[in-house]
């Protein structure tokens, strides 16, 4: 277990750094007319254009940018300064101040949607084909036909104008703020847990020792409970870490909506406004998260059931 | 008993009617307004920043020279007099009294002085500092304002070079090679501008320049307190933040979240507070768009709201709607807009649009043009009640500048075209005239080998519905007024960048562009489209005139320059220069070389009077929230009208 740890670390940072280097270089195959903006390009002159990208190092090397990009990282932890996003600001200051606003309300929205989701996703397999089934499945349908951003008017038009809640995030009251934007966030959670948690269970339900339990006079609870959802969890189990640290990445759609000041615009911001380092910075704490959240979840499933060993062949599931 | 009675309800009466009065004539003490989040500022550093983003904030926190009226007039703000007593050569400001500049919570930090405003130029024209910020205006306008800028450059790239070298330059050489150590001792020595005393200052310009004041409103010239650079470090003032930033302005910022909302408060030791009217705080809320600013101002949440066409059209199409009564015009934008004509362009495999550019260079073909073409329903895209109020017959823009006489510069323009606005119809339009020039172009192009229809190539950003549905407005006019035997618009699509994907490679045909001034004077339009000079932004970049062939076109285009440059060398006599202008600008759209096209008036729900608001046709004031006249209730539709009508009468 120890060796395999120490080389999936291994090669994490490995994968990490090469996905870094590929984006940075090409961020610089693009034409750095990209650098300006519209106005920028309208008024400046060439030379002064010029001047501008001296100023900024963009007239170096790619290669020679990137050995003093990693020597930076390296020695002072320094992903450099945003250019535009925050203009002249440290990159670990502006992805900081976004992190913990994403966080908080992704936690909270996965938590709601977990306990939800799979508490639903359950009582619809126990009663498969019944009442609660069909309603779970319309509401799944619901969430998947109809497109976030109409989902997103209906619960700001109920929310503030019915329920009088603030119609969008403040820093100075997050608590009420914070109401309608962990609403949407939680939507389409609950309806995937409540739609894959329905989908193993049944998976389950379907399976001979199932059948044995039963037939030995194992309550239909204990059976659920017991087995059951035990086993059905597994596969949901292995995403659980790469959610939870996903929701740094925070939500684009719903952060946008409600103008809650999170990760979610900021790599779509810095792309557009050719914010190199922003991207760079971005782009190596979800490619980070990422890959630590699939490795994570490997371990969490071999927590929970024993039958996995890593690193043995046909351990896997 | 009864008169009792009735006395009592007279009073009752009376006294509730009062009581109403008085609510809805009570004025808002802290505004809540609304960006959308793509305007989300950038940099806190107003000596660096170009965007209206930043500086819409900006212009509130720190105090420039001078500032613009309700009116656009210039009035005093850090200075409270200015004069030249040389025809233009030599400005001088007088600075108040008791100015400070204060820390985000309102202490003091030190005074304002006039040093401030010669290390504020020095850091724009300092490369090492400065990049290339905020140079062009302070190069061209004041002496000794180039050499500065690119002996700071050559240091520059000297000591970087020093550096990269691997040579250590010890801190008592650096500070004389190192450009971002300078202090202002050189820059004096180069630059035109002096302090004669703590509250003086004097620049000198390159030449005789009536207009250098309106400069003053400009952030180029806006102070910078030597001491807040021996706190922060150059460094630390390039990345300056709303928490370490010093303040000289009526707000300070007290509380800023990226992308969500910042709040500006009423400055506690702002020399000007018993003078001016301010908001005790001014919040500024982030949002998605427009759409989700109207549900904000649906819920209370906004004091106002910019509408777009779908809720303008909802709300004006049901008399029973909530807001009905409220629906109000705004006041014009700074931006004139032209439909550019361009002289030079090419096919997409790079080759030239012979067909396209033989008949562009041909008069008549324009003048059928500027004669035929009726743009309402164009206008009408902006402004769907009222289109008309967006028509623009003229190249600059309005209330940039104003004769001696208070005679507006573009209708001085308009006189010499002798066309005058109407409410009832598109002025411009003489369907005789288009004829007669339709036939007349179609003759002579023929000859010269042009086929027909004309394919006019025009581009927009392909994923905007809005601007989908304005060029198909468009093409319908050009069919509508010019015939589908005549021209044929080609609606074309670029994914994010105009200038990289079309304007480089020379690829439509036409342009329509809004330009805003920067200081007040028509040269500031004008200068733009004269033939053979380097800093004439459109000629250079969009008509490309200097690369036309059509000898009868040069020949226009070089008298239209010859009249811009002999009203430019009139520099004694400002009636005199601004006739001449408008001769110049008359010739211009005589000939058709560029056609204007419209002006921008949004509509909007209010419960601010916009007629009370800083009018500023150019530069960075108009965003400042002082001496707003507000209102707790939304304004009627009446009720802005009239003030739009006292505000006209009182011009």
């Amino acid at each position: 277990m120890f060796l395999y740890v120490l080389k999936r670390l291994l090669q994490s940072v490995v994968t990490i750094l090469l996905v870094v280097t590929i984006v940075f270089l090409l961020l610089r195959l693009l034409p750095t007319d990209y650098y300006f903006t519209e106005d920028e390009l309208m008024k400046l002159t060439e030379q002064q254009k010029h001047d501008r990208l001296q100023a900024a190092g963009f007239l170096d090397h790619p290669l020679t940018q990137l050995v003093r990009f990693y020597k930076q990282l390296f020695t002072e932890f320094d992903l450099g300064t945003s250019r535009r996003i925050q203009a002249n600001q440290p990159v670990i200051s502006v992805i900081g101040s976004k992190f913990e606003v994403s966080m908080r309300l992704g936690l909270i929205s996965l938590g709601i949607s977990l306990v939800l989701g799979v508490c639903f996703g359950v009582l619809q397999a126990r009663y498969k084909d019944g009442i609660f089934d069909h309603l779970g499945t319309a509401y799944t349908v619901f969430v998947n036909a109809v497109p976030s951003l109409v989902t997103y008017s209906l619960v700001l038009a109920f929310g503030a104008r019915v329920l009088g809640l603030p119609s969008m995030y403040s820093m100075r009251k997050p608590e009420l703020s914070s109401i309608l934007p962990v609403v949407c966030l939680s939507i389409g959670s609950i309806a995937g847990y409540m739609l894959w948690t329905r989908r193993y269970m049944v998976d389950e339900l379907n399976k001979d020792y199932i059948r044995l339990a039963k037939l030995k006079g194992m309550s239909t609870r204990s059976v659920m409970y017991r087995h059951v959802l035990k086993n059905a969890f597994v596969p949901l189990a292995q995403y659980l870490p790469y959610s939870i640290l996903l929701t740094v990445g925070g939500s684009l759609l719903v952060e946008r909506f409600f103008s809650v000041p999170g990760m979610g615009p900021l790599l779509t911001d810095a792309i557009a406004r050719y914010d190199t380092t922003v991207v760079q910075g971005v782009v190596m704490l979800y490619a980070t998260l990422g890959i630590l959240g699939v490795f994570l979840g490997d371990v969490l499933m071999t927590l929970i059931d024993p039958r996995i060993h890593l690193g043995k062949k046909g351990g896997t599931r | 008993m009864k008169k009792v009675l009735a006395l009592v309800l007279t009073l009752a009466m009376l006294l509730s009617l009062a009581f109403v009065s008085t609510a809805s004539a009570a004025e808002i003490t802290d505004l809540r307004t609304y960006e959308t989040t793509a305007r989300e500022m950038e940099t806190w550093n107003i000596h660096s920043s170009q965007l209206a983003n930043d500086l819409n904030v900006l212009c509130n926190l720190i105090d420039g020279l001078l500032t613009n009226d309700a009116h656009g007039a210039l009035v005093g703000n850090a200075a409270k007099e200015w004069y030249t007593e040389d025809g233009g050569k030599t400005w001088t400001f007088v600075l108040n009294d008791g100015m400070k500049w204060v820390d985000k919570d309102g202490n003091e930090k030190a005074d304002v002085v006039a040093e401030d405003w010669v290390t504020g130029l020095e850091w724009v024209l300092n490369f090492s500092k400065n990049g290339a910020s905020n140079t062009s205006m302070p190069i061209e306008m004041i002496v000794g304002a180039a050499d500065y800028y690119e002996y700071t450059k050559y240091l520059a790239e000297t000591y970087q070079r020093i550096v990269d070298d691997g040579v250590t330059v010890p801190d008592e050489l650096r500070k004389y090679i190192d450009p971002s150590c300078f202090d202002t001792t050189v820059f004096k020595e180069m630059v035109g501008i002096a302090t004669p005393d703590e509250k003086t200052i004097v620049y000198t310009c390159t030449d005789e320049l009536s207009y250098f004041p309106s400069v003053a409103t400009y952030n180029c010239l806006y102070p910078l307190s030597a001491k807040l650079i021996e706190e922060v470090g150059v460094e630390g003032y390039q990345g300056i933040t709303w928490e370490n930033l010093w303040y000289s302005g009526p707000y300070t910022v007290t509380s800023y979240v990226h992308q969500n909302e910042k709040i500006l408060t009423a400055n506690p030791n702002y020399w000007n507070a018993d003078n001016i009217k301010r908001f005790n705080t001014v919040t500024i809320k982030m949002v998605e768009s427009q759409d989700v600013a109207y549900n904000l101002f649906q819920t209370g949440e906004l004091d106002h709201v910019t509408l777009t066409q779908s809720t303008l059209s909802t709300i004006y199409a049901s008399e029973s709607h909530e807001f009905h009564n409220n629906l109000s015009e705004a006041r014009p934008t700074k931006y004139s807009y032209q439909i550019h004509l361009v002289y030079d362009k090419n096919n997409e495999d790079g080759t030239k649009d012979t067909n396209w550019n033989t008949a562009i260079a041909n008069e008549a073909f324009r003048l059928s043009w500027y004669y035929g073409l009726d743009l309402t329903p164009y206008l009408a895209r902006t402004n769907a009640i009222n289109p008309l109020a967006c028509q623009n017959f003229v190249y600059t823009g309005n209330a940039v500048s104003v004769n001696g006489s208070g005679v507006d510069y573009t209708q001085m323009v308009r006189d010499e075209l002798g066309l005058q606005y109407s409410n009832e119809t598109y002025a411009r339009v003489d369907a005789e005239k288009a004829a007669a020039y339709k036939a007349q172009a179609m003759e002579e192009l023929t000859a010269k080998g042009v086929t027909f229809p004309v394919e006019i190539d025009y581009y927009i950003q392909g994923n905007s519905q809005t601007a989908k549905d304005s060029a198909d407005t468009l093409a319908q006019v050009f069919s509508d007024c010019l015939g589908d035997d005549y021209v044929k618009l080609n609606i074309l699509t670029y994914v994010s960048s105009p200038t990289n994907e079309v304007r480089i490679p020379q690829l439509a045909s036409i342009y329509i562009n809004g330009w805003g001034a920067d200081f007040a004077d028509p040269i500031n339009f004008l200068g733009q489209e004269t033939y053979g000079e380097d800093n004439a932004y459109y000629s250079m970049n969009y008509s490309m005139i200097n690369n036309a062939t059509d000898e009868d076109l040069i020949a226009t285009y070089t008298e239209f320059t010859q009249m811009v440059n002999d009203a430019k060398a009139i520099t004694d006599d400002q009636d005199a220069r601004y006739a001449a202008f408008a001769k110049a600008e008359a010739y211009f759209l005589n000939h058709a070389l560029a056609i204007p096209c419209n002006y921008e008036v949004a509509w909007e729900l209010t419960c601010i009077n916009p007629y009370s608001k800083v009018y500023s046709a150019y530069g960075i004031q108009a965003y400042r929230y002082v001496n707003w006249e507000t209102n707790d209730a939304i304004y009627t539709t009446d009720e802005v009208a009239a003030l739009a009508e006292a505000y006209n009468s009182a011009e």
